[in-house]
């Protein structure tokens, strides 16, 4: 039943009506226009707006006779107890040696997300409203086309995490949209038994074209079909201690098989994804600068002295060749790459999850350059994309990425 | 001068008992020019593993020095045949010394493992995990760490600005130019 699979955006900041945006109090008091520019730099200095970039400093209203009047926010109010006795001493000094009267304001929280927010906004106190630079592809819509594949992907990735009929650990997929291929997927590696088939799988998990996931996706058999009122597959919640961004700081507690000694509790499907991704740059585009020279022989190096199983896949020069000639023949670009063609990291590729990841993948998909997220179910514990943290909210990052949540359907 | 610096703040904040050690840290900051976010593990007093920047020559953006760190440790471990328990417990006696507040990824993945404490240099106004962005040093359910900043900061900044100056040839639009184009 195709018609229940639906693609959301999830938004930068939770949504408000614009004239109900949180707001949160602030000291602020009416100064002399003379003294503005020495007290707004003094007091940047020792109440810098941390978390309120989007506030502005200084309130200028127009009153009768053609006068301005200038008021400035001093810091911002304590949440309880009386607000204008809890003000820090600096500022307090400051107040005193230019006579200042102080009153309480209010200030909205989050930057404003379209023009209509920020002109409520204003009502309360100016704020400055920097529409998106950035246009990614979804926000607006998805295509019938661009829908399909989003959910073909999605398919895949949660036929990578099934086992049996449970989706018990957290799977990852990145894809290139604009060649509709898989760039590399992973499940979570908390606590597995090493098992080289499954490194390889990963370095030739980029020949494979949305055909062979949408097979898959058709092909899987039974699975959990249905979904309970807060968003998880039909099972209860404490069945999901498997799934690395669910329960990360519970690795050491879960119970284990002796014989499965290898350990890592940082190993998260979008970790081991992103390191897959770089394994197969470093293949497609060795590298003739100095810089990288000079890592492969530390590369080298490290692998002499028993580096992770991972690694040593890695530096072992056969498998180089094999894999990447393999590689390019398939995708029927021979050996012409040149280095230009090279992306940047993961720039312009997406990352599709199963459950919504931990603060930690979430950054980790940051400095990575993901362009655009799907995950199908939310982590209510730690979830840093809407459920416990907004991480693509903050506006103080190098790299924004769009967030889409894929509400799977009941073919799934 | 660099790495002069980097020496001199790893220095202060090791104990000098353990000499062997701080060598084979030196020995992998000198093989590197690039040595400025680095990072040592300390167990009683001694560094039991040091961890550097890898993002740039590994094209994986997420191998900061924190990241390296903990995989080199656990590698450790896992030839020791640890059990999960005692690699637990062994991250619970462990203070990490890094010259730049970790990223908002490394806070909570050294949050994860349950590191014991954290000592940092320069504040990270764009990323910083441990109270510049967010604060994920610790939750309000107790888990997390102890964490102090500020730690010679004046000179773990002026080795991140001389690293900075020669700009990242990897980047796609890079932010200024790479310094050997600006000797030309």
């Amino acid at each position: 039943m195709e018609e229940t699979w639906q693609i959301v955006h999830i938004p930068d900041n939770p949504p408000f009506p614009p004239d109900q945006q949180p707001t949160v109090d602030a000291i602020a008091s009416l100064i002399d226009p003379l003294f503005a520019n020495t007290l707004v730099r003094r007091l940047n200095q020792i109440a810098p707006l941390e978390n309120l970039r989007h506030v502005k400093r200084v309130h200028k209203k127009f009153v009768q006779g053609g006068k301005t009047q200038l008021s400035v926010i001093l810091c911002l109010a304590s949440q309880n107890g009386n607000q204008l006795d809890s003000i820090q001493n600096d500022v307090q000094e400051l107040m005193n040696s230019y006579q200042l009267s102080p009153f309480i304001t209010k200030v909205c929280k989050y930057a404003a997300s379209s023009k209509e927010e920020w002109e409520e906004q204003c009502k309360l106190w100016p704020t400055s409203y920097h529409p998106p630079t950035y246009n990614i592809e979804g926000i607006t819509g998805f295509s019938q086309e661009d829908s399909q594949s989003v959910f073909s992907f999605m398919k895949y990735a949660i036929q990578l995490a099934k086992s049996g009929d449970n989706l018990e650990v957290n799977a990852a997929v990145i894809v290139d949209p604009s060649v509709k291929q898989v760039i590399a997927k992973a499940c979570d590696q908390t606590c597995s038994c090493y098992n080289p088939k499954n490194e390889i799988t990963l370095e030739t998990s980029c020949i494979e074209k949305l055909e062979t996931s949408v097979c898959h996706g058709i092909s899987g058999g039974a699975l959990s079909r249905k979904e309970h009122s807060n968003g998880f597959p039909a099972k209860s919640e404490q069945l999901y201690t498997g799934v690395s961004c669910l329960c990360p700081w519970g690795w050491a507690e879960q119970e284990s098989d002796m014989s499965l000694r290898y350990c890592h509790p940082l190993r998260h499907a979008s970790i081991v994804a992103i390191e897959s991704s770089a394994a197969r740059d470093r293949l497609l585009f060795p590298s003739s600068g100095k810089t990288q020279d000079k890592s492969f022989e530390m590369d080298h190096m490290q692998s002499c002295s028993a580096a992770s199983p991972a690694k040593r896949q890695k530096t072992n020069p056969t498998n180089i060749q094999v894999n990447g000639e393999d590689n390019l023949d398939l995708n029927g670009e021979g050996c012409t790459r040149s280095l230009s063609a090279r992306p940047y990291l993961c720039t312009g590729f997406d990352m599709y999850l199963v459950w919504e990841p931990c603060i930690m993948c979430a950054m980790a998909l940051v400095h990575q350059r993901i362009r655009r997220i799907f995950y199908a179910y939310p982590n209510p514990k730690a979830g840093a994309l809407g459920s416990v943290h907004r991480l693509q909210g903050q506006r103080s990052l190098n790299h924004h990425y769009a967030v889409f949540r894929v509400f799977v359907g009941t073919d799934i | 001068m660099r790495l002069w610096t980097a020496s001199k703040f790893l220095l202060s904040k090791i104990s000098y008992n353990c000499m062997n050690s701080i060598c084979h840290a030196f020995k992998i900051l000198y093989t590197l020019e690039l040595c400025t976010h680095l990072c040592v593990i300390v167990e009683d007093g001694k560094v039991i593993a040091s961890g550097r920047n890898r993002t740039n020559e590994t094209q994986n953006a997420t191998r900061h020095a924190e990241m390296e760190v903990i995989d080199t440790f656990l590698e450790q471990w896992r030839e020791h045949r640890l059990s999960k328990s005692e690699v637990a417990e062994k991250f619970s006696k462990c203070k990490l010394y890094v010259t730049c507040e970790p990223c908002i990824m490394c806070a909570v993945a050294l949050s994860f493992i349950g590191i014991k404490e954290v000592f940092y240099g320069c504040a990270n106004d764009k990323f910083g995990g441990c109270g510049s962005v967010l604060s994920l040093h610790s939750t309000p359910k107790g888990e997390g760490f102890k964490c102090t900043g500020g730690i010679m900061a004046t000179e773990a900044v002026s080795l991140f600005r001389s690293f900075y100056e020669q700009g990242n040839p990897n980047a796609s639009k890079p932010h200024r130019p790479l310094a050997q184009q600006a000797t030309q």
